[in-house]
């Protein structure tokens, strides 16, 4: 049996889309989306990155509030 | 984009501008526009590729915790941001002699206005009206009379270099950046992509319009500085020196009653647009990530979070300015470096998001578009965290 090739298929859909009206897409919006399975790695960039952001943002607003009393 | 000159955004231009003169700033602001139309370009695709938010997909596709993350993120920031946006239109107001009271009002008032058509294109049709008005900043600039020999100077060499305090360097260099590519303007760019309705086949003209949105906003922005910079030459300025109606009053002695007067406007008109759009993000942001309606396009009574989070938040922020002897400048600049510092996390789920084939198909990032949105992600983490360990460290009187 021939296997159907991916890539013309996603074209496929693609000209499907664009034939499609609005409204019809934006019900798209209620069909879950399936999660994303992530690495360990990825899952600790992630994480790492997340505490350094928290950790300078509480650094700024100590400064800011200092400085509103200095 | 045009969205993006906000308030806090002009009065940090026009603050380097007014500290540093023509300079590499100029050529930066530009630079950070271009930064912001890659980040935007994304933000637009993946909304009319995958017709959901930036929340609602992170919510989805990577669990609840990092959907909530990022809507605490944008919530946080965003009220700051807000607050600084009725700080703008205060300071705009207080050159013609009004009080902070009218500020709140107007503010809360525009917003509950261009709720109340049910649409979403009635609500874009209002926000862009009151965008044609940041040209304001550009029609300053020209009557400012500026060197438009060292203007053009600047804009190809990147110089003068900017001398002096290496913190107050860093805290205009975190906030120019946070002005620009900002979370608020990710949630906000893909959620009304989805709203307006835009599709893989509008894909296109979504690009033209981020890019020639932000040329516009980069114009207007280089405007202010420009204008701002009028302050250098009259004996410069210091940062901290500018607080309250202190900028329109200072270019009105320096270059003239219309100057004052246009920059005035100015910051009235663009703290008016940026109440509308970072209102609307937050409403859109508190919905997706709950999996409730958001949509201008919703009845209230059928997208009450969304209706609700958004005038709640524009009340809050209004309320909050008109605290007595809060530091106006110092708000202002303190919520730009804020958001450039949160933006990393918000910037990697977009690229993940963009790269995702699963829910992009063939409209995944290219290579050039991933090189430039990886580069942004680190020059924007070292920027925000350079400022924000330098002033703590300084602050605890770790280093000199």
């Amino acid at each position: 049996m021939i296997q159907p090739d991916p890539e013309a298929a996603r074209e496929h859909d693609e000209e499907l889309i664009e034939f499609l009206e609005r409204d019809q897409l934006v019900s798209d919006r209620s069909r879950p989306v399936k999660r994303a399975d992530l690495g360990p790695r990825t899952r600790a960039a992630l994480w790492g990155l997340r505490v350094f952001v928290l950790v300078v943002g509480a650094m700024v607003i100590y400064t800011f509030v200092a400085q509103l009393h200095g | 984009m045009l969205g993006e000159n906000d308030g806090p955004s002009m009065i940090s231009y026009a603050t380097t501008g007014a500290t540093y003169g023509l300079g590499f700033f100029l050529p930066f602001i530009v630079l950070t526009f271009a930064m912001a139309i890659v980040c935007q370009e994304m933000c637009m695709r993946i909304g009319a590729v995958t017709h959901r938010g930036y929340g609602q997909l992170v919510l989805q596709r990577f669990g609840p915790l990092w959907g909530w993350f990022a809507a605490g993120d944008l919530l946080f920031t965003n009220l700051v941001t807000l607050i600084a946006e009725f700080v703008s239109i205060r300071v705009g107001l207080a050159y013609f002699h009004l009080g902070p009271g009218v500020a709140a009002v107007l503010g809360v008032v525009l917003v509950l206005f261009t709720l109340s058509g049910g649409r979403y294109w009635r609500w874009e049709r209002i926000a862009l009206g009151l965008a044609i008005f940041n040209g304001l900043f550009l029609v300053a600039a020209v009557l400012a009379g500026p060197d438009w020999g060292a203007v053009g100077h600047a804009m190809v060499t990147f110089s003068p270099l900017p001398h002096g305090s290496l913190n107050t360097l860093l805290l205009l260099l975190a906030s120019t950046i946070g002005a620009t590519v900002t979370p608020w303007m990710v949630f906000f760019q893909q959620s009304a992509s989805v709203d307006k309705g835009l599709t893989p086949a509008d894909v296109r003209h979504g690009r033209i319009d981020t890019v020639a949105g932000g040329a516009l906003a980069a114009m207007f922005g280089c405007g202010a500085l420009i204008a701002g910079a009028v302050l250098a030459r009259h004996g410069g300025a210091s940062v901290n020196g500018l607080g309250g109606a202190g900028f329109p009053a200072a270019l009105r002695s320096a270059a003239g009653g219309t100057v004052g007067t246009l920059f005035a406007l100015g910051l009235i008109e663009a703290g008016a647009v940026a109440v509308l759009t970072i209102s609307a993000s937050t409403g859109y942001a508190a919905s997706e990530c709950v999996g409730r309606a958001a949509s201008f396009n919703n009845s209230p009574r059928n997208a009450m979070l969304f209706y609700g989070a958004t005038i709640a938040v524009a009340l809050t922020a209004g309320a909050i300015i008109l605290i007595p002897g809060a530091p106006l400048l110092s708000i202002a600049l303190n919520a730009n470096v804020l958001a450039t510092v949160l933006l990393p996390v918000t910037l990697v789920f977009v690229i993940m998001l963009a790269n995702d084939r699963a829910l992009m198909g063939s409209r995944v990032n290219g290579r050039a578009a991933n090189v430039a949105a990886v580069a942004i992600v680190a020059f924007v983490s070292l920027c925000g965290s350079a400022y924000g360990i330098e002033s703590f460290l300084q602050t605890v009187h770790l280093i000199g």
